[in-house]
């Protein structure tokens, strides 16, 4: 195993960001691999294969380095610990009801996450099955088992980068704004009113743009800036919690 | 030129609800839906059946699908007793159903319900027969 050095990090975080070469992201993600397995062991005693914590944790850890602003003089794996804790704990969470995915699986997920949205710019459309399969250079079975997992798997844990990395949180809290309209329509629906004051704002905006405002799942993804795929599973996960809630059952 | 059709008996219970809709998604895939219409049919189907089987009073839910150039088209029945809509107009999921599906109709039968959700096909999305 690489020792790990702070200054390996650095350089190599200069060359993700000037070349985006998927090899320098892979080193990268080697050389953090130890802190991800020193933070899965503090969750080992909680009935869960160290295996899959520490898969769990990597996912963290690949969103660390995507979202890793080097500008900001902050460590690395100060930067990460929390990313990669919050991914665990998101992962017992949210034990309730995901079904455990195959590791191969979820890395095909993450990929065609990836080919769903480079195409659906291409195509100007949502794409198809097949054209997935074609592209991403698998057969379409396996496009639809990992869609299939990647609705049973974590929410978000399979979430990709955000479309548009300069996207200004404060712009982001203004577009909420529209939860209040959102809120006013949804509260027609009076049992459900205090379900949907439980969502986060988010989910709250999502729900009411595809619903109510007839959005597509990719504008909307445009709109909240994560990926269509994140939206189409936060959309199952939000009826699921709705339908459930109804009969006084869960928590979002 | 054929038109695919699928038909698919389950036991009226929440448990096969999954197993539906995956049904429902494996077709709309096969037949080169969007993935945004798979989603879109899938969510709906689940939808449609977590409300027939609240009311459903018999032992099975049947799905049948069928897919033409134009659209594709999924109906889920079970039986009921008869008295009211299944789904109510006014309802939340009402209001999803119409949002997921491009048509949609409610049929309260004597002793059954139905629900047919229809998905136009999007143009470039070729149909495969």
């Amino acid at each position: 195993m690489t020792t790990y050095t702070r200054d390996d990090t650095k350089l190599l975080f200069a060359r993700l960001r000037e070349t985006d070469d998927p090899g320098v992201r892979e080193e990268l993600t080697k050389l953090h691999l130890p802190l991800v397995e020193y933070l899965a062991k503090r969750f080992k005693d909680r009935g869960e294969p160290l295996d899959d914590l520490i898969q769990v944790g990597s996912v963290g850890l690949l969103k660390a380095i995507d979202r890793f602003d080097l500008g900001r003089g902050v460590e690395f794996s100060t930067y990460a610990t929390p990313t990669i804790v919050g991914e665990l704990k998101r992962y017992f969470r949210d034990k309730g009801w995901a079904v455990r995915v195959p590791r191969r699986l979820q890395e095909l997920s993450l990929r065609l996450n990836k080919v769903v949205a480079q195409l659906t710019q291409e195509l100007g459309r949502s794409p198809t099955v097949p054209e997935i399969a074609k592209y991403a250079g698998v057969s379409e079975e396996e496009v639809l088992e990992a869609l299939e997992s990647g609705q049973a798997y974590s929410t978000s844990s399979l979430d990709a980068p955000s479309t548009s990395e300069d996207d200004d949180s404060d712009l982001r809290v203004d577009r909420m704004g529209e939860t209040d309209v959102a809120l006013d329509n949804l509260e027609y629906f009076a049992s459900l009113a205090p379900l949907i004051a439980e969502l986060p704002e988010r989910e709250r905006t999502i729900l009411y743009l595809r619903f109510f405002k007839g959005m597509t799942q990719s504008r909307i993804a445009e709109h909240v800036g994560i990926s269509q795929m994140h939206v189409s599973r936060l959309l199952t996960r939000i009826l699921d919690f709705l339908r459930s809630g109804m009969n006084g059952e869960a928590h979002y | 030129m054929t038109t695919p059709q699928i038909y698919l008996r389950v036991p009226a219970n929440p448990g096969f609800v999954s197993l539906l809709r995956t049904t429902v998604g494996a077709f709309a895939a096969h037949e080169h839906y969007t993935l945004e219409q798979i989603d879109d049919l899938r969510m709906a189907a689940e939808e449609a059946a977590v409300q027939l089987l609240r009311r459903s009073t018999g032992d099975r839910l049947t799905l049948e699908m069928s897919a033409d150039e134009q659209q594709m088209q999924v109906r889920l029945t079970v039986s009921v007793t008869p008295g009211g809509p299944v789904i109510d107009p006014e309802s939340f999921s009402w209001t999803i159903l119409q949002a997921l599906a491009d048509d949609l109709d409610l049929h309260d039968g004597r002793g059954s319900s139905s629900v047919t959700l229809s998905k136009h096909r999007t143009v470039g999305a070729e149909f495969v027969a």
